[in-house]
């Protein structure tokens, strides 16, 4: 029966070849064991062989991953308390380091990562102001942290690819005072917004004021010029004339005064001695 | 050849009369028939089978990658290559395996929370980023969670969700409050692109960050009150200054207005006395002209003209006594009074002079009755002496 034993045959071969071989992915990283003993490490994605029940193999993801705290409560050096919410990317850089130290257990290795992570943020955050840690220095806190957590991470065979700060977050308690400053420093602006529009209005209507007048007095002084030229040139043309006989002119100018002076209401108490009576008292007209 | 001599030898089994052949049978007889002794027919069934077998297989290498999809085929695990939409083949599992991967849809996330600014501020922001893959391996391959679709709930374990809170925090966190709320929102929006792709690059995240949106940025609800007065005001500056420029506006063309006024009555003003000058002179010299040829008659036409106006004008009192006489006395306060009660109650008009007041013009000859009579006392008087 050939061809019995040839199926038996492919099937053995089958099954040898399973226990074999294992498979690691693009993903992964692969550790070899003999008997319990590492003896080989940083396995490439692909097919491998091994002796079946001698050798075993463990894939590690060779991703990177994400340590994602808890928000943690520090002080920063004017004793203000802020909640720091943080992550770390990390991924295994030494298969049979990172086996020893963690037996392979991700969350081993996230606990002892974090503890590192939130120790070197204490430290970071109790030298620095607020300020300091929200905006100038937070690239420098996370590089600080970066190098720290790649120091101590040596040892779990792991590289911190990246640690950064996501929110940096007041107590409610400060964030009311800083609400309240806030308000202070609007109306603060508003005030000077109000005061700058007041004082650039009265300047204005200053300046108007100021041409009116200018345009006023100045009209005035023209005016009076010409008023000036009008008298000056009817009293010569007066003078240039009255001077051809000047005690006709007081003579009429007197008879033209009278007519103008009396008016109806007035009463003239007269004796009959004037030039006008000449001849009222005599008799005969003569 | 073989086949038709297969076919033949397939008699003998179908008289068996095992029934109809289902494939275990088929399979079944293959061997045994292969076991026979026919080795050569038997060989030639299995390697029909095996051929059959291995067509299937190879045919469910077969696979077609949609339009905006990519497919990355591994080979035992390990990565050899990624295949353009269109059909495909690829060497069937176990060997390769092939994953899709959608690469041109654009997804997106949103974010939005209060955070500090740099000038210790809290401000309320809205940001939705837009993003796609860019490379098929390095987004299956490189990171755990790249980033977690829409639909799920929580979004915020995904790498792309942290990087961009983190990036967003970063940037608000080295900006000014008025420069987030201001102008700067597109600026802002331009670092948060640049600072998460650069992040997403370092992780090789195979991610690409299409566009970032400040769909909003606003102070926190509890300081809303106090920003809008502020915005107020600075309509209020504006109107302040607008009330004034009308004011201005007003008053500066009025009084260019008052000042021509004022010159134009100089003017006129100027014309007029030097016209009535002119017109006095040349009056007075044509009556001296005229004069000089009979001083003595016009002078007397003159004066006696004149006094003939004055006292047709008036009122008069002839008084035709001798000095010495000093008791004579003359009512002026009354006659004064008279004048008064006249000049108030009519025109002074000389045509209405008689008609209008009765009452004051018999007062006055009242008075003048009262005065002649005191006259001709002191005629009297004089006479008896």
């Amino acid at each position: 029966m050939p061809a019995k034993i040839l199926l038996a045959v492919v099937g053995l071969l089958a099954i040898v070849l399973y226990f074999s071989t294992y498979i690691v992915d693009e993903r992964e990283k692969a550790l070899l064991f003999r008997l319990g003993e590492i003896v080989e490490s940083d396995i490439e994605p692909g097919l491998h062989f091994k002796y079946p029940l001698i050798n075993n193999a463990e894939v590690f993801d060779a991703r990177i991953l994400t340590l994602n705290a808890r928000p943690e409560s520090f002080l920063t050096v004017e004793k203000k308390n802020v909640t720091v919410d943080f992550f770390a990317k990390w991924r295994i850089r030494d298969v049979s380091q990172y086996y020893r130290a963690t037996r392979g257990d991700e969350r081993n290795a996230q606990s002892r990562l974090s503890q590192i992570m939130k120790d070197g943020l204490r430290n970071e955050f109790g030298k620095r102001t607020i300020q300091q840690a929200v905006s100038g220095e937070r690239s420098e806190i996370m590089n600080v942290l970066r190098g720290k957590a790649n120091s101590l991470a040596e040892e779990l065979g792991i590289e911190v690819v990246d640690v950064r700060v996501s929110r940096i977050d007041l107590p409610d308690d400060v964030s009311g005072a800083v609400y309240s400053r806030m308000r202070a420093e609007r109306n603060r602006v508003a005030r000077d917004f109000r005061a700058r529009g007041m004082e650039e209005a009265e300047r204005i209507r200053a300046r108007a004021d100021r041409e009116r007048t200018e345009i006023v007095a100045g009209a005035y002084r023209d005016a009076e010029k010409i008023r000036g030229d009008g008298d000056a040139k009817s009293a010569s043309t007066y003078a240039e004339a009255y001077n051809a006989d000047p005690e006709f002119y007081a003579f009429l100018r007197s008879i033209s005064a009278y007519e103008s002076a009396f008016g109806g209401s007035d009463t003239l108490v007269l004796e009959p001695d004037s030039e006008f009576f000449n001849y009222f008292g005599q008799q005969g007209g003569n | 050849m073989p086949w038709n001599q297969s076919n033949g030898e397939r008699d003998p089994w179908k008289a068996d009369g095992q029934g109809p052949p289902d494939l275990f049978d088929f399979f079944r007889k293959l061997f045994s028939g292969g076991g026979g002794g026919f080795g050569k027919f038997g060989s030639l069934n299995i390697g029909l089978v095996a051929a059959l077998v291995v067509a299937v297989w190879l045919f469910s290498g077969i696979y077609i990658i949609s339009e905006g999809q990519r497919g990355v085929e591994l080979r035992f695990g390990s990565y050899s290559m990624t295949t353009l939409p269109g059909p495909h083949w690829h060497i069937p599992w176990p060997v390769e395996t092939v994953e899709e991967v959608d690469v041109d849809r654009i997804r997106s996330a949103q974010n939005q929370s209060h955070m500090l600014t740099q000038d210790e501020n809290i401000v309320e922001v809205e940001l939705a980023v837009q993003y796609r893959i860019k490379d098929a391996s390095d987004y299956l391959f490189h990171v755990r969670l790249p980033d977690v679709a829409e639909d799920f709930r929580d979004q915020s374990v995904g790498t792309l969700f942290q990087v961009m809170e983190s990036a967003l925090r970063e940037v608000v966190g080295k900006s000014r409050m008025d420069f987030i709320l201001g102008e700067g929102r597109a600026e802002i929006a331009a670092m948060i692109k640049q600072l998460m792709q650069q992040v997403l690059d370092d992780y090789e995240s195979g991610l690409e960050v299409v566009t970032v949106n400040l769909q909003q940025s606003q102070p926190p609800e509890a300081v809303q009150g106090a920003f809008a007065d502020a915005i107020k005001a600075r309509e209020d500056e504006i109107r302040f200054i607008n009330e004034a420029e009308t004011y201005s506006n007003g008053i500066i063309p009025q009084a260019r207005g008052e000042a021509a006024r004022m010159m134009q009555e100089a003017t006129a003003y100027r014309e007029k006395v030097i016209a009535n000058s002119e017109g006095e002179a040349q009056r007075f010299l044509k009556l001296h002209e005229e004069y000089r040829k009979a001083p003595k008659v016009t002078r007397k036409r003159l004066y006696l003209q004149a006094m003939q106006s004055v006292l047709s004008n008036s009122n008069k009192v002839m008084v035709d006594v001798e000095g010495g006489n000093n008791i004579f006395y003359l009512p002026l306060d009354r006659l004064m009074k008279g004048g008064d009660g006249r000049s108030s109650s009519t025109p002074p008009s000389g045509a209405s002079e008689g008609a209008s007041s009765d009452g004051a013009s018999s007062m006055r000859d009242n008075v003048s009755s009262q005065v002649r009579q005191a006259i001709r006392g002191a005629r009297e008087n004089r006479n008896a002496r």
